[in-house]
C-alpha cells in the first residue's frame, strides 16, 4: 500500500510554469547542484553523503573468497543498494520497487561496468583466492537524485577504503591484520560519476539535480556517466517522452563540469580525512625515515 | 506567569494550570488534549476546575485566558494527527458517489469529504473535483478507535456557510511542505494581534512579505495544520511565480533555522533581492 505521495495538479502546473520562467522552487539555476557534503566515518570506506535533503551512507567492505571459475584472474566487486523504510515512508522493506531496480542498474553500469575499480588487482592467487569488495548503500533520507548521490558516495568510498595486505608465501595466502601491516588502497582506474538531468515542457527545459517533487513532475530523465577526462561511460534515456539529440550534446559539457566539481569535493574531503588520520596513525608509525 | 509545564502522553493536566474562567464561554481544547470527565452541567458555568484533561501527545501546555482555551504545543516535527476543527489542505485521491476520498498526509489512510459539504452545494451545483485537486477543509470528526474514518468538511453545518472564510477548492498557486510545528506557528501568528507577536514564537515573516509584496499585488495564503501551506499571487502578473517561490523559500528557511525577528526581516529582503522582485 505504500506509495510515493502523488503530486497535486497545482504543484505539477506550478513547477512547470516556474521552469518556463527559469525559476526553480529552491531558487537554484537550472544547472546548479544542491549543496553537496561528503564526510568519512571512523573506519576506512565509511562515507556519508548529503546532497540537499537527500542523504545516504556508503560502506565498503572486503573479504577473501574464491574467484569465479570463468574469471580466475579477477576479483569480485558488487554494489548492494536497498531502499528500506529508513529512507522514505514510501518504501517497503524487502520489496523491490521500480526505483530500486533502476538505481541499482545505473550504479552498476556507471561504476562497475566502466571498470572504475580494477578487479584484476583484487586477485591474490589465480583461481584460488581473491578479494571480494562490496559497496553497501543505505539511504537515510530521500529528496530526489538518488543516483548521483549514491554514485558520488560509492566513488568516494572506493577511494577512501583500505583493504588488509595479503601476500602469497609458498602457495599459502597470508592476510595481515590492519594493525600488522599498512592496509592497501584499492586500485582505481578512473573516477566516473553519474549526472542526472530531468526534462520538462516537451524537452525544452532541462534541469540538473532535481528534487523529489521536480522528479515527479518531470517528463523524462537523461543520465550521463562521465569521468574527469570527459570519457562518457554511460548514457541513458530510459523512459518518458522524447528528448532532442542536441540535449545530449549540450548537457555532456555541463555534465563534465559537474563531474569535475563533485570530484573536487570528494578529493578535498579525502585529503582532509587522510591528513587527520596521518597524525598518530599506522602510516606514521611504519614510515622508514625519521624526523630530525 | 508560572513556569511552562511539560506534559507527556497520559499525563493529566493539573487544574491550577487551566484558565480560571470568569467568562461563561466553555473551555476550548486544542490539539493534543482529551477531556476525560467534566463537572456536572449545573456547576460548570462558574469554573473550569472540575474538568479532567489528559495529554495525548508530549508538549508544553499553553493557555489563552481570553478565549478560555487550553492547548498543547507539540514538537515542531511531529507527524500530523488529525484533530477535530483543524484546518487542513487535502488532496483529492478519487471520488465515489457520496464522498471525495482525500489524502491529508502521504502514506496514511485516506480521509473522506462529503460531495455536498461545500458552501451552497446541491446535487447539481457541487464542485467537480478531479484526482490531484486541492481542498482547504476543516476536520469535522476523527472517530474513535483504530480504523476510524476521518471526515472533512468545507462548510459549517449549522450555518451552511464556509466558515472560517476561504474553505473550499484551492485553484492555482502552489503548495509548500513545512513541518507541522511551522504550520502551527503560522496559524498562531495570524490569529494573534500584533502586540503579543513576541510571545507567539516571533513570526513576522508574513507581515514583512505582505508589506514588501504589496507592489506585485499581494498574495493569498492558506495554512493547513497537516504541514502544507498554499500560496497564490493571483494579481502578481509577470512576477507572480517569482513572488510565490520567494514566499515558499522564506517559509522553509525559517522552518529549518531558528531565526530572530530581525533575521527574518533580513531573510525576506535577501530572498526577494535574489529572486529579483521589486519591493
Amino acid at each position: 500500500m505504500n506509495k510515493e505521495a502523488p503530486l497535486s495538479i497545482t504543484e505539477r502546473d506550478f513547477i512547470l510554469n516556474a521552469l518556463r520562467e527559469n525559476v526553480r522552487l529552491d531558487g537554484r539555476e537550472s544547472d546548479q547542484l544542491r549543496p553537496l557534503s561528503i564526510s568519512f566515518g571512523q573506519e576506512y570506506g565509511h562515507v556519508k553523503v548529503k546532497l540537499g535533503k537527500t542523504s545516504l551512507i556508503v560502506r565498503i567492505s572486503s573479504e577473501v573468497t574464491k574467484p569465479r571459475d570463468d574469471r580466475p584472474f579477477d576479483g569480485i566487486f558488487t554494489i548492494a543498494l536497498e531502499l528500506t523504510a529508513m529512507g522514505s515512508p514510501a518504501w517497503d522493506n524487502g520489496r523491490q520497487g521500480d526505483l530500486e531496480t533502476y538505481v541499482t542498474n545505473v550504479l552498476d553500469r556507471v561504476v562497475r561496468h566502466s571498470n572504475a575499480l580494477d578487479t584484476e588487482s583484487l586477485c591474490i592467487l589465480k583461481g584460488v583466492s581473491c578479494w571480494s569488495v562490496r559497496a553497501d548503500v543505505h539511504i537515510t533520507d530521500y529528496d530526489g537524485n538518488l543516483i548521483d548521490a549514491a554514485c558520488a558516495g560509492i566513488m568516494a568510498g572506493l577511494q577512501h577504503f583500505r583493504r588488509p595486505d595479503a601476500v602469497v608465501k609458498d602457495g599459502q595466502v597470508i592476510v595481515y591484520g590492519v594493525d600488522e601491516r599498512v592496509p592497501v588502497a584499492l586500485n582505481i582506474t578512473h573516477k566516473p560519476l553519474s549526472i542526472t538531468f530531468h526534462t520538462f515542457d516537451e524537452g525544452n527545459r532541462v534541469i540538473l539535480d532535481a528534487t523529489r517533487k521536480e522528479e515527479q513532475a518531470a517528463e523524462a530523465d537523461v543520465i550521463i556517466g562521465m569521468n574527469n577526462a570527459g570519457d562518457v561511460c554511460f548514457l541513458s534515456k530510459f523512459s518518458g517522452s522524447p528528448v532532442d539529440a542536441m540535449v545530449f550534446v549540450t548537457k555532456s559539457t555541463v555534465a563534465q563540469e559537474k563531474v569535475k566539481e563533485i570530484n573536487g569535493v570528494i578529493d578535498k574531503a579525502l585529503q582532509a580525512d587522510l591528513a587527520k588520520r596521518a597524525k598518530g596513525g599506522m602510516l606514521e608509525e611504519s614510515r622508514a625515515e625519521n624526523d630530525r | 506567569m508560572s513556569s511552562p509545564l511539560i506534559l507527556l502522553p497520559g499525563d493529566s493536566v493539573p487544574s491550577e494550570y487551566l484558565p480560571s474562567s470568569n467568562s461563561s464561554a466553555p473551555l476550548r481544547l486544542g490539539p493534543g488534549l482529551r477531556l476525560l470527565s467534566q463537572p456536572p452541567s449545573s456547576s460548570s458555568s462558574k469554573t473550569s476546575t472540575g474538568h479532567v484533561l489528559a495529554a495525548t501527545q508530549s508538549g508544553i501546555l499553553t493557555t489563552d485566558p481570553k478565549r478560555n482555551a487550553v492547548s498543547l504545543l507539540s514538537t515542531p516535527n511531529r507527524r500530523y494527527v488529525p484533530t477535530s476543527n483543524d484546518l487542513v489542505i487535502a488532496q483529492v485521491h478519487h471520488s465515489s458517489p457520496d464522498y471525495f476520498h482525500c489524502l491529508i498526509t502521504p502514506q496514511t489512510p485516506q480521509v473522506v469529504l462529503g460531495q455536498l459539504s461545500f458552501e451552497g452545494a446541491t446535487k447539481k451545483t457541487r464542485p467537480m473535483l478531479k484526482q490531484g485537486d486541492l481542498v482547504y477543509a476543516r476536520v469535522l470528526s476523527t472517530g474513535l478507535g483504530a480504523g476510524a474514518e476521518v471526515e472533512l468538511t468545507c462548510v459549517n453545518p449549522a450555518t451552511g456557510r464556509a466558515e472560517p472564510g476561504g474553505l473550499g477548492p484551492l485553484t492555482g498557486g502552489m503548495v509548500f511542505d513545512v513541518s507541522t510545528g511551522m504550520a502551527a506557528r503560522l496559524m498562531r501568528a495570524s490569529s494573534s494581534s500584533a502586540e503579543n507577536q513576541e510571545s507567539v514564537d516571533g513570526l513576522v515573516v508574513l507581515d514583512e512579505l505582505g508589506k514588501k509584496l504589496e507592489k506585485v499585488g499581494g498574495f493569498e495564503i492558506a495554512v493547513g495544520r497537516n504541514g502544507k501551506v498554499w500560496v497564490d499571487c493571483a494579481n502578481g502578473g509577470d512576477s507572480a511565480i517569482k513572488a510565490t517561490v520567494a514566499i515558499g523559500r522564506c517559509l522553509s528557511a525559517i522552518d529549518e533555522h531558528t531565526l530572530s525577528l530581525a533575521d527574518q526581516k533580513k531573510l525576506v529582503t535577501r530572498v526577494l533581492r535574489e529572486m529579483k522582485i521589486e519591493t
